[in-house]
């Protein structure tokens, strides 16, 4: 009596007991690293993080806010004022017109002319509705579109 | 108020997911049903062997009891093995920053949270989890969860479809829903979220000197595979923290519009798959009318408020307009996934949040949100039914005295389970644990406490607090509250409708369920239900906050 009462009690845990590994096996293990190899090989820059090279050197991830500080760079949102930091604390833009009020300082650091600071950041607008939207600019994009168009206000940077 | 760009955008999402919804809904129903599909070359072989491998007989038939224990104990052990992975992630591999095992509170609220579908995070994942436990713990009770959600629907609906004998058999039910719907779809969905800018990685946290010489840690990982799940299972746990404002989990407005399509996409299949499952496809309208129209009615209240501008909590990236539809949707569906600070959103567009969740049927979740539809729907139909003096019937059955008590006991469970802890929150000053939170009493403070367990019993997930609420009162209560608030209506409604196997049908209803006029009694019906039962909490929250903020705008 007592083993098949036990018998019929692993009967009827049996499949609870193997489906809960069998799920963990199958969407915790094979699946997560299934997309990894895949992506691994299909999409390597985007699956390592996007990251982004200055002279041959690593310097960080065109998502992720690169936390500029010298007046010579733009500046993240996370640098300048704490009191309107991003949900994020990395977000890696900063709206249009905050790019724009930053000229000034940056040509003032530089001495690159205000017009031309203009149409660089103008240059790298992005939208949040594709073709429509808020415009912003992403800070590590355009600081370094701006080492590249003038090397010589950089030295050391490229 | 929102321009014409963003309302056709508002617009543009929803159809897209009403259209692939409905073409969806066939295949689904082909796999709960059994029916031929194309993978069944591929699939039919694996399964066999799966089911013997588990010893599980796909032939036997479920009555509620069986069904509902199925299932409830296949997840007791599913957290069992993801509470010790947690708790073990320190001798565990892949853990390349060698992160410590996980408390047992806070394990035992992460393992509730998302065996539950809530996805409640009192952590930050990057800087606790390991490779290991995000893959294990994390996307394995995403998959699981949400395939559960799709299973009980499905078995509630046999047991309300005319001439159906039982409720089916869960283990089938699961390894199919797995492998022929989330699986394939996330697989996809995931590749695309890499091609668009999300990591996909094992190799370790990324250090590097930034442009100006500073260290900087890039938070890779496993990222991509969970995005997917955790939007299409409606789920709304994140990889980080910040959830979806983090870039690496949102990293541009075209990955935010897909986030906002995957979550809407199973919630409205399933409204598809109730009217072809149940055998009358036209049923399918009050639902879809109801639970389409209470989303309007969210997006309508979210968006008359002003649309915040690029500050505090908004990522620039999103903008107000996005971040508070977002807000919105994941709320409407239960998701709980986040692309902004909650603080950083209008006090309607959190009012509208509320409504989501109160009513946890817009669409509501994956699965529980028609189950809880059919719940308002059997309401309505006793309501009307006393009003005009007909016998109650829906879908041929006459509505009895015992299945009115159990769809009351299962939507009372909703306000017992948000109000009495968020009252024993202030009651037991376990509030003021919550670093930050100001020991004054404000509509804030108290919007905040009141969404924290809003979110936890309607299995969303969203949350003002975050990691600050990993105190141990936080992680118990809101740990009791998201496991009842998940099985005690699942229970129920299951019981409701097992009652209503061998019931005898009549041919015409005097009461026809299926017409325009019936869905906006029901509109109305649940309108009138959830705000009677919290208004004045309403009040207290977030309708307080609006109108301090208006008369500060006045002087």
């Amino acid at each position: 009596m007592a083993t098949s009462a036990k018998g019929s009690r692993w009967k009827t845990y049996r499949p609870v007991i193997a489906l809960s590994v069998l799920s963990m096996l199958v969407c915790g293990l094979a699946y997560p690293l299934l997309i990894t190899g895949v992506s691994q090989a299909a999409f390597p820059y985007q699956a390592n993080g996007s990251q982004v090279q200055l002279g041959g050197r690593t310097v960080g991830s065109y998502y992720i806010d690169n936390g500029f500080t010298l007046p010579i760079f733009f500046h993240g949102r996370n640098e300048t004022n704490p009191l309107t930091a991003s949900a994020s604390g990395v977000d890696p833009d900063i709206t249009l017109s905050e790019a724009l009020s930053q000229v000034p300082r940056v040509s003032n650091a530089t001495g690159i002319p205000v017009p031309n600071l203009d149409a660089l950041v103008m240059a790298h607008e992005h939208w949040t509705l594709w073709i429509a939207g808020d415009p912003y600019v992403n800070v590590l994009e355009l600081n370094l579109a701006l080492i590249a168009a003038y090397p010589s206000s950089y030295p050391g940077y490229s | 108020m929102i321009d014409a760009i963003q309302a056709l955008t508002v617009i543009g999402i929803l159809a897209a997911a009403l259209i692939s919804g409905s073409l969806l809904a066939p295949y689904v129903v082909r796999v709960l049903t059994g029916a031929p599909t194309r993978l069944d070359r591929l699939m039919d072989p694996v399964e066999k062997r799966v089911y013997r491998l588990i010893g599980a007989d796909p032939s036997m038939a479920m009555g509620w009891r069986q069904y509902f224990f199925a299932a409830l104990c296949l997840n007791l052990a599913q957290m069992a093995i993801a509470f010790a992975i947690l708790v073990g992630q320190g001798i565990l591999p892949l853990n390349p920053q060698r992160f410590p095992g996980v408390s047992w509170d806070l394990a035992l609220n992460t393992v509730i949270s998302f065996a539950t579908n809530t996805n409640l995070q009192h952590y930050a994942g990057e800087v606790t989890l390991s490779y290991f436990s995000q893959m294990t713990a994390i996307q394995f009770l995403q998959f699981t969860s949400a395939a559960t959600g799709v299973c009980v629907m499905a078995a509630m609906v046999r047991g309300f479809k005319p001439g159906s004998a039982h409720m089916g058999n869960f283990y089938v039910d699961f390894v199919r829903v797995l492998t022929r719907i989330l699986l394939p779809l996330c697989i996809l969905a995931a590749l695309v979220l890499v091609a668009l800018g999300v990591p996909q990685t094992i190799g370790g946290y990324v250090t590097v000197r930034t442009v100006e010489g500073a260290t900087q840690t890039l938070f890779v990982g496993p990222v991509a595979s969970l995005v997917a799940i955790m939007q299409i299972g409606t789920n709304g746990g994140g990889y980080f923290g910040a959830n979806s404002a983090y870039p690496f989990q949102n990293p541009n407005p075209a990955t935010d519009v897909l986030q906002i399509y995957l979550m809407l996409l199973i919630p409205t299949t399933l409204i598809f798959v109730f009217g072809e499952l149940i055998g009358k496809k036209k049923e399918t309208r009050p639902i879809l009318i109801a639970s389409y129209g209470l989303l309007a009615i969210d997006l309508v209240i979210a968006f008359l408020g002003s649309i915040p501008v690029v500050g505090p909590g908004i990522e620039t990236r999103f903008g107000g307009f996005f971040s508070t539809f977002w807000t919105v949707i994941t709320t409407a569906v239960t998701t709980g996934s986040v692309n902004a600070s909650l603080s950083g959103i209008n006090p309607l567009g959190i009012m509208s949040a509320f409504m989501g969740m109160l009513i946890q049927a817009t669409p509501g979740g994956k699965g529980v949100g028609v189950m809880y539809m059919i719940m308002y729907i059997v309401i309505t139909v006793f309501v009307v039914g006393l009003m005009t003096g007909r016998t109650p019937e829906y879908l041929g059955a006459k509505i009895n005295a015992r299945d009115v008590k159990l769809v009351m006991a299962a939507f009372l469970v909703h306000p017992i389970s948000v109000l009495l802890p968020t009252i024993a929150a202030y009651a037991t000053k376990a509030v003021y644990a919550i670093p930050g939170f100001s020991s004054l009493p404000t509509s804030v403070g108290f919007t905040q406490v009141l969404y924290e367990f809003a979110s936890s019993a309607a299995n969303n997930g969203s949350d003002f607090f975050g990691a600050a609420a990993n105190t141990q009162f936080f992680n118990l209560s809101t740990a009791a509250v998201m496991f009842v608030g998940r099985y005690v209506p699942i229970a129920i409604l299951l019981a409701l409708a097992g009652s209503m196997i061998g019931r005898k049908r009549v041919a015409e209803q005097s009461l026809r369920t299926d017409g325009a006029a019936f869905s906006f009694v029901l509109v109305g019906s649940i309108l009138l239900l959830v705000v009677l039962t919290f208004l004045p909490f309403l009040i207290l929250g977030p309708l307080l906050t609006y109108f301090q903020g208006m008369v500060n705008f006045f002087g």
